[in-house]
């Protein structure tokens, strides 16, 4: 575990269209060590991980395996130099077998040019076996639990020589017991010489787990560190980043005297949502974070509607309310800005009026009694909230399609402005908007706010529930574990709620 | 060379949006050069779009149901339905001609919502839920008339409705002409037509915006099922007799029609304006054919390339839409 790394990486760049995802990382995993990787989402892992995997082309600086600079080509080639990437949604094929899994891709032939089964099982079934797979490898993967089918990635990998697995989140959909065995295969393949990339959010494992940490942070490597010379401390703050910047915001007291517009008792959905109960002012901006997996979009898919709870209740304004589809739940007065903007906000193809008033075409009747649209109210509607929201479009005839990301995220949330609901939902809204853009969406949930909306905003970003929350709740595994009020919301109290891991679950 | 390689991308997506109304007027320019006195005259101007307007009926309705985003393929077997259960309703059961009417159109309004059902409840493919259901009718079809046309009894109050003219101009283009307006307000200047378009621009931002996306699917299959019947029973009208296959042939020259159309004026888009000129491309091809005596293979050659040419300039379009 010590001498020349096997992969080196070097002022690593990439941009995608206006946002440098790698600003400069360096990175070097020597053989037979585990090497954690651990940052904020959007800090870039995913994107160095493209990179070494060969799907995307860097813009600048350096790859060497064995010292040797790569320029990888394609994912093929990746594999080749013994490069073996498993995603977090495990890129298995349900109706094969396990089998076939492994061998996707690199079949054995016979010498007529068939499979050659017999071989094939020949070859895998000792790494089947090193790896502790106990189940039939005739088995449908769609039939096998997350472990065993991270089980199969593993073997998959070890099968096609890989000197390097990089593993993603591998715990997240893992118990206690099943993690425990995934460590110690992790270990065992370190002894063996494997280098293994251990990317997770999960602090406790890192420290547990792995011989050097990389820490990214904004597109940069900002610490890489022998574990040994860590602590859980220092890890944090290099994610985190210094101090976090003053906020102009200031937050509105919480007053438990005032009156909740939304009430929500004991909601439980399968294991994502857990008996979660809180209260929701009007004029309140409540963050709702935790990591990817915590239940917060479970969470708020119940409250609009999109989803049943298995149980709970909830009140919006004294009454019982249990939507049972989304239009139910804007009937009631709630509007919902989804986090995917292009596949589930946006309407492609279609005008800036078309999108800023499709949530509200009743209102566009000529008369109650005659259902034509009347074109030019809908103009002055469609004019009107573009230049409420600053809208920059050459017209409100332009395709929405021609629009900045920051445009199209103003005219999402914009459709549900002339309808004043009670309401507003924003699943990460300014995920892929620019620094000006953020601003002044942040101002527009402010100003909803004033006029009296109640408005839940879900975040990954540490940062911005800072600059936006009276009131932030965190989840994690289900369940609030915490409440931020006033000036205790800050960018650490959020990272350090999330990371904590609830007594049940252990 | 960017330059010129620019200019060619933007002469091609003029191609792609202008050229089905150019084929249109340069098919028009030949028939009239070679023959001068069949082809532009006011008397076969008015036949083309007599043929046109049963196609037309029948095409309108299916782009409603591709609009929301969902294949139809039942409406050429509804309307050979439509057809037979209309004369055999009046001939047979003795019925009154608007009530057989009036039930028939409810009867394709029926298949419409079965489709529907059937595609947003139990979620099977547009593609094989409407070509099951088709199947179904053609066996409703022949278990109400045992194969065997339907042509003793039926009266010329029936027949007349599509033989009739008012001020010279046959009924079937009047009818056709009010339909197209009305199919054109709905889809474009009504909340209903809006709700049709987003469903189909993207059902997921629909849903979340607050509509019933589920609603709107058989909405639109509702429409084509209602459309296809009123082509049936026009059909049985002209050719005073309800046959079994006699509405099935309109299936292809619908779709051909339908994605002629999405290729014309918008970026692969559908809408009724492209569909009307779809049909006038088509029915102007068979008038075309019909003059010059072309034998009858000629024009299943010329539906199918259509067809082709259609699908594929409607991809061309959006193809460059994107760019």
């Amino acid at each position: 575990m010590s001498g020349a790394p096997f992969v080196s990486v070097r002022e690593l760049q990439k941009h995608f269209g206006g946002i440098q995802a790698l600003k400069g990382v360096d990175l070097d995993i020597l053989p037979g060590e585990v090497h954690g990787l651990v940052g904020a989402n959007g800090a870039g892992k995913s994107t160095l991980i493209k990179v070494l995997a060969g799907v995307e082309k860097p813009d600048a600086g350096s790859l060497s395996i064995d010292g040797v600079e790569v320029q990888l080509s394609g994912s093929q080639q990746a594999a080749d130099l013994g490069l073996s990437f498993i995603h977090q949604e495990l890129n298995l094929v349900p109706c094969w077998n396990a089998l076939e899994n492994i061998m996707l891709g690199a079949p054995k032939r016979t010498r007529v040019g068939l499979i050659d089964w017999r071989a094939i099982r020949a070859q895998v079934q000792p790494v089947a076996d090193k790896v502790g797979i106990q189940f039939p490898l005739n088995a449908p993967v769609a039939k096998l639990s997350p472990a065993e089918k991270w089980l199969i990635s593993i073997c998959r990998a070890l099968v096609r020589k890989a000197r390097l697995i990089s593993m993603d989140e591998p715990t997240a959909s893992l118990s206690i017991r099943e993690s425990e065995n995934l460590f110690r295969i992790v270990r065992a393949l370190a002894v063996e010489g494997v280098a293994v990339l251990y990317v997770s959010h999960r602090l406790d494992e890192i420290m547990d787990l792995c011989h050097r940490v990389t820490a990214f942070r904004d597109g940069r490597s900002v610490m890489q560190s022998e574990r040994k010379t860590l602590t859980r401390k220092q890890l944090l703050e290099a994610i985190v980043g210094g101090e976090a910047p003053v906020s102009e915001h200031h937050p509105i007291p919480y007053d438990s005297s005032r009156p909740p517009l939304l009430r929500v008792s004991e909601l439980v959905s399968g294991h994502s949502v857990r008996e979660v109960s809180f209260d929701l002012q009007k004029g309140e901006v409540l963050g709702l974070t935790g990591l990817v997996g915590s239940g917060r979009t479970e969470l708020v898919r119940i409250i609009f509607g999109a989803d049943q709870p298995d149980s709970g209740t909830m009140m919006l304004e004294d009454r019982a309310y249990s939507p049972r589809s989304p239009a139910d739940a804007v009937n009631f007065g709630v509007g919902f800005v989804p986090e995917e903007r292009r596949a589930e906000g946006l309407f492609a193809g279609k005008s800036v009026a078309f999108n800023l008033t499709i949530a509200n075409l009743l209102d566009l009747r000529i008369q109650p009694w005659l259902p034509l649209l009347d074109g030019r109210r809908r103009a002055g509607m469609a004019k009107e909230i573009g230049s409420r929201l600053r809208v920059k479009a050459s017209s409100i005839d332009t395709l929405v399609d021609h629009l900045s990301g920051g445009n199209q995220q103003k005219i999402v949330i914009g459709k549900w402005l002339v309808r004043n609901p009670k309401l507003l939902i924003l699943d990460e809204p300014s995920r892929g908007v620019d620094v000006g853009a953020r601003g002044e969406i942040h101002r527009i949930i402010r100003e909803l706010a004033a006029q009296g909306m109640s408005v839940i905003v879900i975040s990954s970003e540490a940062e911005e529930l800072p600059e936006l929350c009276d009131r932030v709740l965190v989840m994690a595994e289900g369940k609030i574990v915490q409440e931020l009020r006033g000036n205790t919301i800050t960018r650490d109290a959020i990272v350090h709620a999330s990371y904590h891991r609830t007594a049940s679950a252990v | 060379m960017p330059k010129p390689a620019s200019q060619n991308r933007i002469a091609l997506s003029l191609l792609a949006k202008y050229g089905t109304i150019l084929g249109l007027f340069i098919m028009a320019g030949i028939f009239s050069v070679l023959a001068p006195n069949a082809f532009p005259t006011f008397g076969n101007f008015l036949n083309v779009l007599n043929q046109a307007s049963l196609s037309m009926i029948i095409a309108g309705g299916l782009t409603v149901a591709v609009i929301v985003g969902e294949l139809d393929l039942s409406v050429g077997y509804a309307a050979s339905y439509a057809g037979v259960l209309v004369t055999g309703l009046i001939a047979n059961q003795g019925l009154p001609v608007p009530l057989a009417i009036i039930l028939v159109l409810g009867c394709g309004g029926l298949i419409g919502v079965v489709n529907g059902l059937i595609v947003t409840k139990a979620r099977v493919n547009s593609v094989i839920a409407t070509l099951g259901i088709g199947t179904v009718v053609v066996g409703l079809n022949f278990a109400y008339s045992t194969g065997a046309p339907i042509v003793a009894g039926v009266p010329d109050s029936f027949t007349q409705i599509a033989l009739g003219r008012i001020w010279g101009v046959p009924n079937d283009v009047l009818i056709m002409a009010l339909l197209v307006t009305v199919l054109w307000i709905l889809v474009e200047r009504t909340p209903i037509g809006q709700s049709i378009q987003a469903v189909g621009a993207n059902p997921v931002a629909a849903r979340l915006c607050g509509i019933r996306v589920d609603r709107i699917k058989i909405l639109g299959f509702i429409i084509a099922g209602v459309c296809a019947s009123l082509t049936g029973i026009l059909l049985a009208s002209s050719l005073g007799s309800g046959t079994t296959g006699a509405g099935d042939s309109y299936l292809l020259a619908a779709f051909a029609a339908v994605f002629l159309g999405s290729a014309t004026l918008r970026d692969g888009e559908f809408h009724i304006l492209g569909t009307c000129i779809g049909v006038l491309i088509i029915a102007v091809g068979f008038n075309g054919l019909a003059i010059f005596g072309a034998a009858t293979f000629y024009q299943y050659l010329f539906q199918g390339v259509i067809l082709i040419l259609a699908v594929g300039l409607s991809s061309l379009s959006r193809y460059f839409a994107e760019k």
